[in-house]
């Protein structure tokens, strides 16, 4: 938090949200490049109320969470009644990579991207912290192809069972059934629902449910699983904002996703089951066949990068990576690979 | 936060050495004898737990709030901050990372003027609570700074009522452990000692003063290292055997003048 005019030096200017304004910058003490997030100050009746609650649980959460698919905050500093935050420095997200033309996306690509979700996402509720907005645009990459979960702003600890929370979290299109009849009382679920809508996306290269309501959004979901009944959904009438719908049949999966294989449908449905109770976790969902099946995810250097960014290996021709490109490619026979 | 404490900032950043600590009072010990030291603290754990109750947190909040000021003044002298300062601006950032809904800063400050005006003129006379919103947000950078940005706490409620439900349901023991946990808070043992260590030792005392002798087998089994669980028994049955001879109302006027405070006029 000391001098930070002196340490971080802005390089460009990466984006604006509701609450903060992202650069990207460089860390005069280790050379190494970062992203720095200013949070608004926003209003002067907001400024009264200090350090900024979304900034503050960013903070607070992501001091005691290390694991190699989540974000990493490195430092905090503050100038007047503004307080910034520094990241790792992550080349694109997936939302910029599943709109670009030009990137091919390969089954191992999308297995690869779904295992460091999901390894990020298993370490996060194993610590009771649900991230309540998961969306591709919050699902960062750097140019090694290793994919970290960002944007801590609505994540909270969860399991209390007398905790009531906020079903106006998650952005609407990854927002799960429950949340939209109004649950205050919910868990891993919702975060599992939205993968489900990312997955769907990585496959279909466009958003899955793209309610323009809340309604429509339930609408939506319906037409394509089925109005639940009560035997589908137990508890469901009951929920704060239920309201009955017309009776849709529910549709095969594998006709919206003709291309996709047998095992990867089967975790499309177990991760948007319905009712949240029949929804996978993220261990149970690591642990479905479609992860050990062929083919193997490709490894992080070889994921797709948007042209504009070059890539590591262009950067760093080493010997090993030759090597091991020949093996992989080349006429040599394949090796059974652990 | 239930997250896991062997992992946790706390565990890892703050379990602090008691020599060290010792070393880093250096200073404020030179003007104030340990005991001293020890009654300005009792003091501004009082205002930060009347203003909790004033604005009616939780425990919870309370706690970790007075962790807060805790960790802050194990770094630095009391002439950094003035405690007085420090103490509302501890309450207001627990209550953000607590996640317990807003208090305004203008609430803040007004219960502030109020609680020290009625419950401790003892201390302060006629003076006024001399701060405004704008310090209580300046001083909020420097407390966060100064706690490495590690904000979630975990405090010795949970695992002791873990300890009961273990024994057998038995509300007069919980309501008076729970007690000697608030004590606790007014020693340095959040500071030393993580927190399930606490509760056993609160629970102890619990014991011993409501005359259960039947526990003896429940503690004889318990697997933990019971040197670290008598350091703490001992630090809080100090802290009681202070309060008997000891009357605030009378001498905390004297101590806070004694005490060390910042330079009137900072050079800018």
């Amino acid at each position: 938090m000391e001098r930070p005019i002196i340490r971080y030096e802005k390089i460009d200017f990466l984006g604006e949200g509701q609450f903060a304004t992202v650069y990207k910058a460089k860390d005069i003490k280790t050379d190494k490049i970062v992203a720095v997030k200013k949070i608004k100050i926003g209003s002067r009746f907001e400024a009264q109320d200090g350090i900024n609650r979304t900034a503050l649980r960013e903070i607070k959460l992501l001091q005691e969470l290390q694991h190699i698919n989540l974000i990493g905050l490195l430092d905090v500093f503050g100038q007047k009644s503004n307080v910034s935050l520094v990241f790792d420095f992550m080349d694109t997200d997936l939302e910029i990579i599943v709109k670009d033309n030009n990137i091919v996306l390969t089954p191992g690509n999308v297995k690869a991207y779904m295992i460091m979700t999901l390894k990020g996402l298993e370490y996060l509720h194993q610590n009771w912290i649900l991230h309540r907005d998961l969306k591709p645009n919050n699902l960062l990459i750097n140019r090694e192809g290793i994919l970290k979960i960002g944007d801590f702003g609505l994540a909270k600890a969860f399991g209390s069972p007398t905790r009531i929370n906020t079903h106006q979290v998650v952005t609407r299109w990854y927002r799960s059934p429950e949340l939209l009849f109004g649950a205050r009382q919910y868990g891993t679920g919702v975060d599992m629902w939205a993968i489900g809508c990312i997955l769907a996306e990585l496959l279909l290269r466009v958003p899955f449910l793209p309610g323009e309501s809340d309604l429509d959004q339930l609408s939506r979901i319906f037409q394509v699983f089925g109005t639940p009944t009560e035997e589908v959904w137990p508890g469901m009438k009951s929920l704060t904002d239920y309201v009955k719908f017309k009776h849709f049949p529910a549709q095969s999966l594998r006709h919206i996703f003709s291309a996709a294989s047998d095992d990867l449908i089967d975790l499309l449905e177990t991760l948007l089951a319905l009712y949240p109770p029949r929804r996978c976790d993220c261990t149970q969902a690591l642990l479905m066949p479609y992860f050990s099946n062929k083919p193997p995810p490709t490894v992080g250097p070889k994921l797709p990068m948007p042209s504009n960014i070059p890539k590591l290996e262009s950067e760093k021709p080493s010997l090993k990576r030759k090597l091991l490109d020949n093996l992989d490619g080349g006429s040599l026979a394949k090796k059974l690979q652990f | 936060m239930a997250g896991n404490f062997w992992q946790s900032s706390h565990h890892q950043q703050w379990m602090l050495d008691k020599q060290d600590l010792i070393r880093d009072r250096q200073h404020d010990l030179s003007k104030l004898t340990e005991e001293e030291y020890q009654k300005i603290f009792n003091f501004f754990a009082s205002i930060i737990q009347v203003l909790g109750e004033q604005l009616k947190l939780r425990q919870q909040v309370i706690a970790t709030a007075t962790v807060y000021f805790k960790r802050f003044y194990a770094r630095n002298s009391l002439k950094c901050i003035d405690p007085l300062l420090l103490a509302p601006t501890c309450v207001f950032l627990a209550s953000k990372v607590e996640e317990f809904g807003v208090i305004s800063n203008s609430r803040l400050i007004t219960t502030c003027q109020t609680v020290i005006k009625n419950k401790f003129s003892y201390a302060y006379g006629q003076q006024e609570f001399p701060y405004r919103t704008n310090h209580i947000l300046e001083c909020e950078f420097y407390l966060l700074e100064n706690l490495d940005c590690c904000l979630i706490v975990f405090q010795p409620y949970r695992p002791l009522l873990l300890f009961v439900q273990d024994i057998g349901q038995d509300d007069q023991l919980s309501t008076y452990a729970w007690r000697v946990v608030n004590d606790s808070l007014r020693t340095d043992v959040s500071l030393l000692y993580p927190p399930y260590q606490i509760a056993i030792g609160a629970l102890h005392i619990a014991c011993v003063m409501l005359g259960k002798e039947n526990l003896k087998p429940w503690f004889a089994e318990l697997n933990v290292d019971m040197d670290k669980i008598q350091e703490i028994v001992r630090a809080i049955i100090n802290l009681y055997e202070m309060w008997k001879n000891y009357d605030e109302k009378k001498e905390i006027q004297g101590l806070l003048a004694k005490m060390p405070k910042p330079c009137p006029a900072p050079q800018r």
